[in-house]
Parts: C-alpha cells; structure tokens; sequence
C-alpha cells in the first residue's frame, strides 16, 4: 500500500512544485517588502517624534501580541467589511507584510539605538543633513547588530507563509492539506512538505550562522 | 565673529546658561574653563547649534544661529568641532573620515577631497595613517584625526569641547602642539579645556564659568596669576594642585 502511495505522490510531485513556487513567491515578495517597510519604521521608531514613535510602539504591539493566523482572518475577512475586498493572494502579502515590518521594524530600531550618540552629533557638526548621517553615519555601523537577527527574522517569514493556507492560497501547506485527502499518507506527504520548506530555509539558517560568528566581532 | 546676547537656556529646571553675552573677534583664541557642570560645553555646542537655546541671540558671521530659516548645513561646514571622545566613523578609514564632510556636504569631487584629506593629515603628522582604521590608533592619534576632519572644510571658526581630557598624559602634548600649530594660522578657535599651560601660551583671553553664568574673563596670565573673584581663584588652586 505504501509503495501505492509512493508512486501516487511521485505521479503528483508536480503539484507541490506548484505549491513550492507559489510558496517562494509569497516568501520573497514578502521579505521585500518587509524589509523596506521594516527599515522606514525602524528608522521613525529609532527618530526623535514622541508621537510617531508610540504610533508604531502601538502597531508593533498589536501584531506581536495577537496570532498572525488571527492577522489573516482580519486582512481577508474584516477589511471586506470596510469595502476593502482583495484576493487570497494579495491578501496573502499583505498580512505577511503588516506582520513582518512591524518584526523587522524592532530589529532595526534596536540596531540604530545602539550606536553611539556621538556618531549623530560627528556628523551634524560637519553639515550632513539627517538623511545623510543616516545613510552614511549610522546605518553602515548598524547593520552590524541588524544583519544576523535580520536573516533569522527571514528564515521565520518563510514558514509564517504557511499560515496563509488558511485563506485558501495555494501554497506548499495547502497543497499538503489538499493531497493528504486523496494519498492519506500523512507522514509521507507533510514529511515532503517539511523538506521543501526546508530546501527554501535552510540556505538562509547557514547565512544567518555565518553572519552572527562575522558580525560578533 | 562669535556674539552671545542675552542667552539663556535649561535644561528643565536647571539653568545651564544664565544671561551669556559674549564677543568673540576673528582670529581670537578663547579658552572656555570651570568645574563640570558649569555650562562651558554647552556654551560651545550653542554656537553650531548642537543644541538649542530659549532665550536670546546667537550670532555667528552675521547669520544668526537659531534662527528658522538659517541653512544649518552651511552654518556647520564653516565651523570645525573637535569632541571629547573623538566620535570619529569606526567604519571608515582614516582618510575616509576626513573625506566624508567635503564630498557630501562641500559636493566636492572624490580626488580633489583627497587631496585636501591628505594636506590635512599631513597638518596634525598622521600621513602614514591615512589607511588605518580609528581602532588601530592611540587616542592622541585619533584626536588628531577628529581635527583633521574638522580642518578639512576650511572653516572659519574651530570649536573644541575638552579635546585632551580623554587622555592619557603622554599623548596630550601632541594634540595640544596641533592646535598651537592652529594658533598660528589665525584660526578663531574657542577651547574648553583645563590646560593651563596652553592658556597661556596661545590664548587671548580665558572665560570662567560657573553655574552658568560667566563669572571672570581677562587675559591668560592676568587671570591665572591675579583672579578677581574668590570662585575663580578656587577653581584655579584646584586644578594646579591636581
């Protein structure tokens, strides 16, 4: 029976392709625009306007507080309500984006506070403009602390996609769900799940050893 | 050059300067002392505005400081400020450093920034630095790059905030012999510092301080030898016993 099952799942593997593909595309898309998204509020979180800071405090909390499943729901369920009504996909990206900036936002502002006054003020009194000692100054010496926690905040978006299954995106998780039905193998079948995921993760944990043991310098 | 009129400025409730009226001509030496805490690095990090004042005027070569509409990035690039702990960028090379303010600010071109990066750091004796990191410096060395970085925009006025108090004793004598070397220039430059034997040799005029206020000026020699107030001459048998 096993090896019935076997070949069934090899007569489908195409279909979990499909999955895997849909699954990078949510992945990728999502840490870029998690990461553009992450760095503009980071750098607000880390500024000096006491109300844009709490207004981004406030977001952070909300979304590291509540369940990024319950995130989902609300983007593809609650937001229709208001006259907002998108497709599972966008919808898809657009939670993980709300998810992952307000992460990747932490991680950046901590980055930015941890470099020394000094290195703001060395660049005032020389002329730089704001964006200047940023882009010149302060970001180059804080991508240091941000780099390693960065790739590893990468490595936990990609498995979050596998949330979005539950509004119906058809992803590597959704393909296992729709297969385990028909092949009810479910070692079997969540076992490929798993190392596809895996496939797509595990290049990122190496990056992310490698630049916590540069980086500790 | 420099002109202080009625300033005043808190921090909260504590009145860091207290009614600050002050002239400062070009070419001038100023050295700024009194104990910590009496305002004389604020004083200083006023006049290019590092931090704001509530009351009164600031003006620097006609433009005034803390007004609105005054272009703070062409303020700044004339004036050259040399701090404490150096701040210099660690992800920088030496010549980097000095570079950075004359490309971006100055929108000057990569070769003649370097060219000018390299008199400087040939002007405080570090040529054969230009590649290190800061981190492969001593501190004097790293003093002395901080003023290169300074010098490197051609200001006008340099403004240094206790630039020899982070260091060790044997590494003062060469950042001092930088700025005398300044001196000779004509540069304006205002020092807050405790070293008395460079008041003395270089400046025009020592400013005392106190909770905020100045409390004596006078010239260097007079106001070592012959203070006219009891708080001044304190202050001075305490850093000559030190």
């Amino acid at each position: 029976m096993m090896a019935f099952y076997f070949s069934r799942l090899v007569e489908i593997f195409p279909f979990f392709l499909k999955g895997l593909w849909m699954t990078t595309q949510i992945a990728f898309i999502s840490l870029f625009t998690c990461t553009i998204l992450g760095f503009i509020l980071g750098i607000l979180r880390s500024g000096k306007n006491k109300i844009i800071k709490r207004l981004i405090g406030v977001y952070v909390s909300f979304v590291r507080g509540t369940p990024f499943v319950v995130q989902v729901f609300i983007v593809f369920f609650i937001l229709p309500e208001w006259g907002i009504q998108l497709k599972a996909f966008p919808a898809a990206l657009l939670a993980m984006a709300i998810m992952g900036s307000a992460f990747i936002c932490e991680i950046v502002a901590g980055g930015i506070n941890a470099i020394s006054k000094g290195q703001w003020e060395a660049g005032t009194a020389s002329g730089l403009t704001l964006i200047q000692q940023l882009r010149l100054v302060v970001i180059p010496q804080a991508m240091k602390v941000i780099l390693p926690p960065l790739v590893g905040q990468y490595v936990l978006l990609i498995k979050d996609t596998s949330v979005v299954s539950v509004i119906g995106v058809m992803e590597l998780t959704r393909v296992g769900w729709v297969t385990v039905v028909r092949i009810p193998e479910g070692l079997m079948v969540f076992s490929l799940v798993g190392a596809l995921y895996f496939v797509i993760s595990y290049p990122l944990i190496l990056l992310s050893n490698y630049l916590e043991r540069r980086m500790a310098v | 050059m420099i002109e202080f009129k009625h300033v005043n400025k808190w921090f909260g409730k504590l009145h860091v300067l207290d009614d600050i009226n002050l002239d400062i001509d070009p070419g001038e030496v100023l050295v700024i002392c009194g104990p910590s805490g009496s305002g004389k690095s604020t004083l200083i990090r006023c006049i290019n505005r590092l931090e704001p004042i509530q009351e009164g005027e600031i003006i620097v070569d006609g433009v005034p400081v803390h007004d609105k509409k005054t272009n703070l990035t062409k303020l700044r690039a004339d004036i050259g400020f040399v701090f404490q702990q150096f701040h210099l960028y660690p992800h920088m090379t030496v010549l980097q450093n000095v570079m950075l303010a004359p490309v971006n600010v100055k929108k000057m071109s990569a070769a003649a920034a370097e060219e000018i990066a390299r008199e400087k750091l040939t002007q405080v004796g570090l040529t054969d630095k230009a590649g290190a990191y800061p981190i492969q410096l001593s501190g004097g060395q790293q003093q002395r790059v901080a003023i290169a970085r300074g010098l490197a925009m051609s200001p006008k006025i340099m403004l240094f905030d206790e630039p020899t108090s982070a260091l060790d004793p044997e590494m003062i004598g060469e950042v001092l012999d930088v700025m005398v070397n300044l001196v000779s220039e004509g540069m304006t430059m205002c020092v807050v510092t405790h070293e008395m034997g460079f008041a003395r040799k270089v400046a025009d005029r020592v400013l005392f301080m106190d909770f905020g206020k100045i409390i004596e000026t006078g010239r260097p020699d007079e106001f070592f030898d012959n203070p006219q107030t009891h708080r001044a001459a304190d202050f001075i048998s305490k850093i000559l016993t030190h």
